[in-house]
């Protein structure tokens, strides 16, 4: 359908308020933290004081951050991994003919509808180091956990929770790209004796490269954005440092300081950069062989 | 105009009617409705329902004011919360600061000094004496006491039995929780022995009653602090010694604030270093017959100061009516009365603010009674009124105590070197002081 506008003006008084709140409610603030991110400043009093790019001298010079950087890397990587291979085989066991398969697929995507906060609460009381049911299940195997005293445990208690949150998300998607994967060319396939895992390594994979390819952009921007309040309301970055992610340093920074708001704008936009490239960089390299239907 | 521009136009018209719907309606006073009072607080579970008793007690006898009482998140929620409401021209009326935000109230420039709130009324010797040095700067209250409280040692009488320990003597200093905890763990009474809450409050009480100071400044009470002392050798050798209990697997290491009450009750370990305003609900949930005592000190020091006072003050916020200062003035005279001093008290295990509730619970034999809730109170008036003991104020001290619980977690967790991790979160919150002092001008 193709609609000729009257007039050149008109357009663009209807996306104006589209514009109007991008402009207000990100560019502003986007400006804002560029600005800030030049100054030490007293949130509570106003006072600013120009320091030019020692926010950022800083930042790479402190261990705290550092620290951050690489912890929010294996949490992302883990977090990204583990939730693709996991939905992506739930999905393809869900998407087979089976009976009840609607229960099944509103059963598996509803982790989507909670908060990353309150899958934190599920997960801390399951695991709860002195009452966690969990907990008692992995001591009768012999696997002591406790994430309030181990690193590598928070770890990977955080990205668990991570991950199984970020499931229903995934799988409604794998299910939907699945979906749209032709029959004929997959029962062709299997008439010329192509078995199963030939068949999803060969022809289904390739033909989920969309899918897959938006997932991992999408699964990377939760890992690194929206993981706060799990953080928050578990480990709080502990033990030490082992859960600190840049999200919930500069949380840190920005809001429980008051007189750091300028480290943490510079925080804000290094992850920026970092997650603008990571994802520039995953488009480039995954579209490439991407084959759009 | 084609049909799908005019459809177009409509809906836009739409969103500029929803829009308008959603922005705040304007609302006007009439002259004779009750002044508003906002009340941020931090007080969650069985506390906040105590708040809220003695806020309906006052909106009843005081219809001509309305208290509105919100939980507006933890100490450190409430305090960013009220400051950035403040900046935004939506504070409170009344807001509770815990301790650690004393130096940001202060230095805010947001708060109106409670003596001023009370046009010079205030009488402050009505409080007890380390409460009043706390709160007190140059001699002067600049916030409402309210919820005092300091640490003390919780302990599970039935465990030490078990352990073939005397219930009745808890232990007196680091090197006997050792060996007692030794014995607890050794013998099977329970996993492990020991555990806190608030892990960096209290490594600053252990500075306070040790007569230590924690920073310059006299503690940042006669000028602005530059310098934090906890990598002295006295704070190492704190470290050290929680490091080898833990090493040795009788420190259940439960997280920054309260989360080891749970398993203290359950019975996961023997002792609790924790606040003492956990007393009221630690004593409604626990099974076993519960002991409090002096907490421990550390074997070559004198204990000869007090413990340092936590807990909350209230705070009246800046750029009010006179009518809404006047309304906050009778909410804190309602709250310092000695019945709703006795009522506080008893319900969470908090300081009564004032002598004359101290005396009426004497008199009632509350104390006789409930020796557990004398514990707190034997202990913050055991020692003497000493610089250090009035405990620090700093600069941004919430991120300090951030940056300390950290270095403690990576010792008694991580097992990384006591000296090392104190001298790295010494040196970054020095910085901090730094930033801080920098902008204070």
């Amino acid at each position: 359908m193709n609609i000729v506008f009257p007039n050149r003006i008109l357009p663009y008084l209807l996306l104006a308020p589209s514009i109007l709140l991008v402009l207000i409610f990100f560019l502003y603030p986007a400006v804002q933290s560029v600005d800030l991110s030049l100054y030490l400043v007293n949130r509570v009093r106003d006072v600013k004081v120009y320091v030019g790019m020692e926010n950022f001298q800083r930042l790479f010079e402190s261990d705290a951050y550092l620290n951050s950087l690489q912890v929010t890397g294996l949490f992302t990587l883990t977090v990204v991994v583990s939730a693709l291979v996991i939905s992506l085989a739930l999905a393809v066991g869900a998407s087979q003919p089976i009976r009840g398969f609607g229960v099944y697929r509103t059963l598996l995507i509803w982790t989507y509808a909670l908060s990353p906060a309150i899958a934190g609460v599920i997960w801390a009381l399951l695991t709860d180091p002195a009452i966690g049911v969990l907990t008692e299940v992995l001591e009768s195997f012999g696997i002591a956990f406790n994430w309030r005293r181990s690193n590598t445990d928070a770890l990977l208690f955080v990205a668990m929770a991570a991950t199984w949150k970020i499931l229903g998300y995934d799988i409604l998607f794998f299910l939907a790209g699945l979906k749209n994967i032709p029959r004929d060319v997959l029962e062709a396939a299997a008439i010329d004796g192509a078995g199963a895992w030939l068949r999803f390594r060969r022809m289904v994979l390739p033909l989920l490269r969309p899918t897959i390819l938006f997932l991992v952009i999408m699964n990377t921007l939760y890992a690194s954005f929206e993981t706060f309040g799990l953080i928050d309301i578990t480990t709080q970055g502990g033990p030490g440092r082992a859960t600190d992610l840049l999200i919930y340093r500069l949380y840190l920074d920005g809001f429980r300081s008051s007189s750091r708001i300028g480290l943490a704008s510079a925080q804000s936009i290094v992850l920026l950069l970092m997650v603008a490239t990571l994802t520039i960089i995953q488009y480039r390299f995954i579209s490439r062989r991407t084959f759009y239907q | 105009m084609s049909k799908v521009v005019r459809r177009m136009l409509v809906t836009a018209l739409l969103v500029v009617v929803a829009l308008s719907l959603a922005a705040p309606s304007l609302s006007v006073t009439a002259q004779d409705e009750p002044v508003t009072i906002n009340f941020w607080h931090a007080m969650s579970g069985s506390r906040g329902e105590v708040v809220q008793a003695q806020v309906d007690e006052f909106n009843a006898a005081n219809p001509d004011i309305n208290v509105v009482a919100e939980f507006s998140g933890s100490y450190a929620e409430t305090l960013t919360k009220a400051l950035a409401a403040y900046s935004a021209g939506e504070a409170p009326d009344i807001v509770q600061v815990y301790e650690v935000g004393t130096r940001t109230m202060l230095d805010s420039g947001a708060i109106v000094p409670v003596m001023e709130v009370s046009g010079g009324e205030l009488d402050q010797s009505q409080f007890v004496r380390p409460i009043l040095n706390y709160y007190a700067i140059d001699d002067e209250l600049r916030c409402m006491p309210f919820n005092s409280s300091t640490a003390m040692l919780y302990y599970n009488k039935d465990l030490f039995e078990a352990a073939g320990l005397d219930p009745e003597q808890p232990p007196q200093t680091f090197s006997e929780v050792f060996e007692m905890g030794r014995q607890i763990v050794d013998s099977g009474a329970a996993p492990y022995a020991i555990s806190f809450g608030w892990p960096a409050w209290i490594l600053e009480q252990m500075f306070g009653m040790h007569d230590q100071l924690l920073a310059d400044a006299d503690g940042g009470r006669t000028g602005l602090a530059s310098e934090i002392y906890f990598n002295s050798e006295f704070g190492v050798q704190v470290l050290t010694e929680w490091q080898r209990w833990a090493d040795e697997g009788l420190l259940f290491y439960g997280g920054r604030e309260y989360s080891a009450n749970d398993p203290f009750i359950a019975g996961e370990f023997a002792m609790l270093a924790q606040s003492t305003s956990s007393l009221g609900g630690i004593e409604n949930a626990v099974e076993f017959e519960l002991g409090t005592a002096f907490l421990p000190a550390l074997d070559g020091y004198e204990r000869t100061g007090n413990n340092v006072v936590g807990g909350g003050c209230l705070w009246t916020m800046a750029g009010q009516t006179e009518e809404e200062y006047d309304a906050v003035w009778r909410f804190y005279q309602f709250l310092s009365q000695t019945d709703q001093s006795v009522f506080w008290h008893k319900e969470t295990g908090y300081f009564p603010a004032t002598n004359a509730a101290v005396d009426a619970l004497e008199e009632e034999g509350w104390f006789d009674e409930n020796p557990n809730f004398r514990t707190a109170f034997d202990q913050i008036l055991a020692g003497n009124d000493t610089v250090a003991s009035r405990g620090v104020l700093l600069g941004d001290f919430v991120i300090i105590r951030d940056i300390v619980g950290a270095a403690i977690e990576d010792a008694v967790v991580n097992g990384v070197d006591p000296q090392e991790a104190l001298d790295a979160a010494v040196e970054e919150s020095n910085q901090v002081l730094e930033d801080y002092a920098a902008l204070a001008g």
